[in-house]
């Protein structure tokens, strides 16, 4: 069964949209591991609870992973909001992972 | 060299076949960026259409190889002496602690080894183990059929030379779906005991045996010698529910310490009418009032949880109680608390509502059986708690209601015991603390 994370947005910021993701790994892999400790990083620094991640092990589900197009692990897709965009690799670039996902960072002042 | 299937295998490719595999797998990618990731390194896997699986890149495989080696040493180096097994009860792994004492202690009492089937062991002990082997193969059928989640046995191997009994803790661990058992066992050591016992009855193996795994509390509290001087009195027996062990006014012939059985000491008002007065399980024992010097019963002790118990004839005992100091200090504390239960019992039943004794009842049954689940019925509980059956029934609903228990057809499981416990009398507290049973 794939592993869900999921984080309840924060009912008055009404108006913050819901990053959702899905993180597809193999197993206990290193560059699995990797992602997905960079992602939770991420989304704990840059998307606070504004986020839904799905984690899919293509081990468990490879049928899944090629009906969802998914070639290569690790390897993100963010579903929602449209765009839709892909991450691939262990995520260690954040302003890549951020860019797809939408995020733009604040000049630094 | 660690004792596990495959541990020590040669790594999985060697370097050649691995860049071949690897520039295969390169092929099945088209993508730019999929491209850029994998010749950068940060791929695990690909995607085989054709296999519907996930191919793992060498370098993938190896790290995984290396992890699990890392754990499967940790494993190995863990200072308890462990055992995994698989749903069969096959033995998966051994920590090095496991083997070097099985060896020390000439392989005695169950100790198997990677591929060995844990049933098949239980099958072959040897005749004076059969008690202790037939209860861990019991043990081990319920956590692999999910009943429980963990259980814990002593097991006693009686030989001349030395005392060798152990405890054997089971626990159920789940990887992938499968349910798989770790076992852990830790030895004791009581050489007086055990000597006295195998020089002097060696045709009785298996009833001492039993007698050495007993796990009644006052027993466990008597000293090595006195224990010994005791052991050979008693005898394993099962108690069924509704048995009844002595009546009021009865003299008492035998005396009980229960292992895993509840026993209820009713007061009798009429010939047809009783109410609870006191609760027994492995913390105390039945006939306590020869202690007194009393040889007539006063109450009806009426076995409410099935389970097992050590009889003793009264005459034998009473012998080894003028004789026992420990005896006599174990026996004393344990009246003094059973009175303490009785009178707060009574006041209780007096001032309390049906549903917080009920709740009360239940918590202390659950305790004694050391279950969550068991198995009252109507009558009894109605008896328990001196009401009539519509009462019961009125305080068993509103529990369930407010999702404390689950009672179906007298069977009855505690699902939120925090939450009964706040629905409980003062009493339920008091009577913990006072029998030094919190915590």
């Amino acid at each position: 069964m794939a592993s869900k994370r999921k984080k309840k947005v924060a009912a008055k910021e009404a108006v913050t949209t819901v990053v959702v993701m899905r993180l597809y790994i193999a197993g206990r892999a290193p560059n699995s591991v990797k992602a997905i400790a960079n992602l939770e990083a991420i989304c704990r620094q840059h998307l606070k609870d504004s986020y839904k991640l799905e984690i899919v092990d293509v081990c468990e589900h490879p049928r899944r992973a090629l009906d969802d197009g998914i070639l290569v692990t690790p390897s993100l897709a963010k579903l929602s909001p449209t765009p839709g965009a892909h991450v691939i690799g262990n995520l260690s670039d954040t302003h890549s992972v951020l860019a797809a996902l939408g995020v733009h960072l604040a000049p630094a002042t | 060299m660690i004792d596990a299937p495959g541990l020590n295998a040669p790594p999985l490719a060697p370097d050649k076949a691995a860049a071949a595999f690897k520039a295969w797998m390169r092929r099945l990618v088209t993508d730019t960026a999929e491209l850029a990731a994998f010749d950068a390194g940060e791929i695990d896997a690909v995607m085989d259409r054709e296999t519907v699986s996930a191919l793992m890149m060498p370098e993938a495989q190896t790290a995984l190889h290396d992890s699990s080696r890392i754990v499967l040493s940790a494993f190995d180096a863990l200072p308890g002496e462990v055992c995994v097994l698989d749903a069969k009860g096959i033995v998966v792994l051994t920590s090095r602690a496991w083997r070097v004492s099985g060896a020390a202690h000439a392989r005695a009492g169950l100790d198997v080894r990677a591929g060995e089937n844990i049933f098949d062991a239980c099958t072959d002990a040897p005749e004076n183990e059969r008690v202790h082997a037939t209860a861990v193969a019991a043990g081990l059928r319920e956590i692999l059929s999910g009943t429980q989640q963990s259980l814990r046995v002593r097991y006693a191997c009686p030989s001349r030379r030395a005392r060798r009994v152990f405890t054997l803790t089971m626990a159920a661990t789940s990887a992938q779906g499968a349910v798989n058992v770790l076992l852990s066992r830790e030895w004791h050591s009581e050489p007086k005991l055990l000597g006295k016992i195998d020089g002097g009855t060696a045709g009785k193996a298996p009833e001492i045996a039993a007698c050495v795994g007993a796990e009644n509390r006052l027993l466990a509290a008597l000293p090595a010698k006195d224990y010994a001087q005791l052991a050979s009195g008693l005898e394993s027996m099962s108690l069924t529910h509704g048995e009844t062990l002595c009546e009021p006014g009865e003299p008492v012939r035998h005396v009980y310490f229960p292992n895993d059985c509840l026993v209820s000491l009713l007061t009798v008002v009429e010939s047809d009418r009783a109410l609870e007065v006191g609760l027994v399980g492995r913390e105390g024992m039945i006939g306590a009032s020869l202690a007194l010097g009393v040889t007539r019963s006063s109450v009806r002790a009426l076995v409410q949880g099935t389970g097992t118990a050590m009889k003793m004839d009264a005459k034998r005992f009473l012998r080894e109680f003028r004789r026992s100091q420990a005896l006599q200090r174990v026996l004393l504390q344990f009246t003094d608390s059973l009175m303490v239960q009785i009178s707060q019992t009574a006041a209780c039943n007096r001032f309390h509502l049906v549903e917080a004794r009920l709740a009360r009842s239940l918590l202390m049954t659950a305790e004694r059986m050391r279950s969550a689940e068991f198995r009252l019925t109507h009558e009894f509980l109605a008896a328990m708690l001196g009401v009539r059956r519509v009462g019961v029934t009125v305080a068993a609903v509103a529990l369930q209601s407010r999702g404390f228990i689950r009672y179906s057809r007298g069977n009855i499981t505690i699902v939120d015991r925090q939450g009964l416990e706040t629905a409980c009398c003062p009493c339920y507290r008091y009577l913990r603390v006072t029998n030094g049973e919190t915590g």
